[in-house]
């Protein structure tokens, strides 16, 4: 190819790519008839299980929502439908950043709505910051976001803090006799891994409970027998791991395979899928997991959501209300804002006490974070069982994994 | 300068000219075409030095990316410290001279003894060595939650895609002049048949080191600048291996050892990610995947070896490895 045509080609390229997003953008920006939320949800990749579960629920509240003609926006004196736009994180920072980018650039959202985990919501929060557009985030912990002060978002989680002693109370609860005494830590690599870890000592300390051994963990190893070993030989019969639902799945099979007798095995982000509950097949009982939510919860349309997961995919899901709840508060943020200005509708959010959500009541404090109580379940004859809170488990109380030759 | 060359040479100029104007054109806050291109430049950066070293040299490195993580890494450590600024000269250059050391580190044994696949795996590991150093490096690297910058610093894209340019247009022209000097005589020499080249007493390690480090240090300067564009740098997504194979898929479909191939490769794939993702965000590394295959069974030479004839426009003295004019 000669160098004039390579050059030709390269401008001619350019150009039509330029034509495009020009065309795509002004095409969208001509009239206002919808409400267009973005989401940079991870789609593919590593996290492409929980982003999915993530979008069910998006789209749920969304549906739900238009089904009612969709939310009165003053500004525009009518009801506007909700449309959704999910563009792919990739399970990679940069490219969530890169979503964000895409989102607000070239399909025009008004608004945005959260990412998953740390390593998502961290980079597209300050995406959001830099293009100042209100980002709705959750699933990030406020100890990290909270240093950021950032200006252009809001985040509805947990604290680590806090999140860390549920095993602590679910542990205190039960009878001393059968209790078991010697507990182990196995932390996932990863920032989240990290600082649940250095919670959980912390909140090991103030329940009194002596952690054995503290270990971290490769994300996607796929042998476990050294660290299983290392286990037995300490006589650990407690487990609190942080870990990918591949690695837990893997972690399972090989602590069945080497007899490692544990009473209590509790998972975090990675035992709470029905993924989980398939590969492990009647091996997933007993098996605890994190979650942030149950259709147990006595909150209003709980239950009813609850039902559409079970009655779609056959299993319970931990998360999709919180999801569900995270856009009930943007539809009320937006309706009682009266704009679709994102600094507006932040600031109803910061001032405004939420109700009736699938998540209960929510407020935000003036720094932008508003926090619920990580839950505990328990998988028991296919299902997860609510287990912490202890007021919301329905009379359900942990059960302690007998050995495996006797199951 | 004969009439073609000119020609080109204008067509170049006003392409360069073109692009410069873009974030003065387009608003950078509003329109997506000033993003597009600020990645393509990037790509076309990163592409060209892993070109230097794998498709002028002979030696396929898989380990671009533990560079561009290095690079991006200087950046958050001196910045965080305030040693640096926002979108710092002085911090870009030290980014681009800590990776080129590394690389001399690294490749002074790796290249003495290592060759074709088992020097890919060596540079492979290079990656994954750099970011577990980096998870456990406590304070100082903000282990795997990695480092916040003051994202509160950014007011427009403009300088960033400037910044790019230039380091596309930096890179084209440290190949091109690699490639038309004695440096890239000895490096098609090596990269065709090290033998000969030891016996015609060309010093192989000195150049195959010398290109390493110069790839490293064009792949430490991108690194920097999406350091100062994201102002989070982590382990996960700075020492992804993907900032490795993408420049080597924009390298060798665009048409390796040649000037203009990365440059072709890089805009052609980023164009092709970007329509893919916005027409089918979830399966669009299908789509790209299933592309790239049939790019490469069909024109396995690069899309710039489309009309390559190999013999066309050699001068004498200057090493045919750029495409002919």
């Amino acid at each position: 190819m000669k160098k004039s045509r390579v050059a030709s080609f390269i401008g001619v390229s350019l150009l039509s790519l330029a034509a495009f997003f020009y065309v795509s953008s002004a095409s969208i920006a001509a009239e206002k008839k919808e409400i267009v939320i973005g989401t940079p949800l991870p789609v593919t990749g590593v996290l492409s299980m929980e982003g999915n579960e993530q979008k069910w629920a998006y789209d749920q509240a969304i549906k739900d929502v238009n089904a009612k003609g969709g939310i009165f926006v003053k500004q525009y004196k009518k009801k506007l439908p909700v449309r959704l736009i999910v563009a792919d994180a990739e399970s990679d920072p940069g490219k969530a950043a890169a979503a964000v980018e895409r989102l607000v650039k070239v399909d025009k959202v008004d608004l945005l709505l959260s990412s998953f985990t740390t390593n998502l919501v961290l980079p597209t929060s300050v995406a959001a910051d830099k293009l100042k557009k209100y980002y709705h985030a959750t699933t990030l912990f406020p100890e990290l976001w909270l240093p950021q002060k950032f200006k252009w978002s809001t985040l509805f989680f947990f604290s680590v803090v806090k999140g860390a002693e549920v095993p602590f109370k679910v542990l205190g609860s039960i009878p001393e006799a059968d209790r078991p005494n010697n507990l182990a830590l196995l932390m996932e690599d990863t920032t989240d891994g990290r600082g649940l870890g250095g919670a959980l000592e912390a909140a090991a300390k103030k329940y009194n409970v002596p952690i054995v051994l503290h270990e971290p963990m490769a994300v996607g190893a796929k042998d476990y027998s050294a660290l299983i070993l290392k286990l037995k030989s300490k006589g650990i019969d407690a487990v609190v791991m942080f870990g990918a639902s591949q690695d837990c799945i893997t972690f399972v099979r090989q602590m069945k395979e080497a007899r490692l007798d544990l009473k209590y095995y509790h998972g975090y982000k990675g035992t709470w899928t029905a993924d989980v509950a398939n590969a492990l097949g009647k091996d997933v009982q007993y098996v605890l997991a994190d979650g942030f939510w149950s259709e147990d919860f006595p909150y209003p349309g709980a239950k009813e959501l609850g039902k559409r997961y079970f009655k779609q995919f056959n299993k319970r899901s931990v998360s999709v209300g919180l999801y569900y709840s995270l856009c009930q508060i943007l539809w009320q943020a937006i309706e009682k804002a009266g704009t679709l200005d994102g600094q507006k509708i932040r600031n109803v959010v910061l001032t405004t006490q939420f109700k009736g959500t699938t998540m209960g009541d929510v407020k935000y404090d003036q720094e932008g974070v508003a926090l619920f109580d990580l839950g505990a379940f328990q998988w028991w004859n296919g299902q997860l069982k609510t287990v912490y809170p202890f007021d919301m488990s329905g009379g359900y109380k942990v059960k302690i994994a007998p050995p495996w030759d006797k199951r | 300068m004969k009439r073609m060359n000119r020609k080109s040479l204008g067509l170049w100029i006003v392409l360069l000219a073109a692009c410069a104007a873009v974030p003065f054109v387009f608003d950078p806050e509003n329109s997506y075409i000033v993003y597009f291109l600020f990645m393509a430049f990037t790509y076309v950066a990163l592409s060209q030095a892993w070109n230097i070293v794998a498709g002028y040299t002979g030696q396929v490195s898989l380990g671009h990316h533990a560079f561009f993580g290095l690079g991006g890494y200087v950046i958050a450590i001196l910045w965080s410290r305030e040693l640096i600024g926002y979108l710092d000269p002085v911090g870009m250059l030290a980014a681009g001279c800590a990776a080129a050391i590394l690389a001399i580190i690294v490749g002074i044994p790796l290249l003495s003894k290592l060759r074709g696949d088992y020097f890919a795996l060596g540079t492979l590991g290079l990656g994954e060595i750099l970011r577990l150093i980096t998870v456990q490096g406590g304070a100082f690297t903000a282990g795997p939650t990695g480092i916040l910058l003051p994202s509160s610093s950014f007011n427009t894209l403009t300088p960033h895609y400037l910044i790019a340019l230039f380091l596309a247009v930096f890179a084209l022209c440290v190949t091109w002049y690699m490639a038309r000097s004695k440096i890239g005589l000895a490096l098609v020499a090596i990269r065709d048949d090290e033998a000969a080249a030891a016996a015609s007493g060309i010093n192989i390690l000195k150049f195959k080191v010398l290109a390493f480090a110069v790839g490293a240090f064009l792949a430490g300067l991108c690194g920097a600048l999406q350091a100062y564009y994201l102002f989070h740098v982590e382990p996960q997504g700075f020492y992804n291996l993907n900032w490795t194979l993408y420049p080597v898929l924009m390298c060798v479909l665009g048409g390796a050892g040649t000037l203009s191939g990365p440059v072709i490769g890089a805009v052609f794939l980023c164009a092709v990610f970007e329509l893919a993702k916005y027409a089918l965000p979830e399966i669009h590394p299908i789509f790209s995947g299933v592309l790239i295959i049939l790019a490469i069974m069909f024109v396995p030479k690069g899309l710039v070896g489309l009309k390559l004839s190999p013999m066309r426009g050699r001068k004498k003295g200057a090493v045919k490895i750029s495409e002919p004019s």
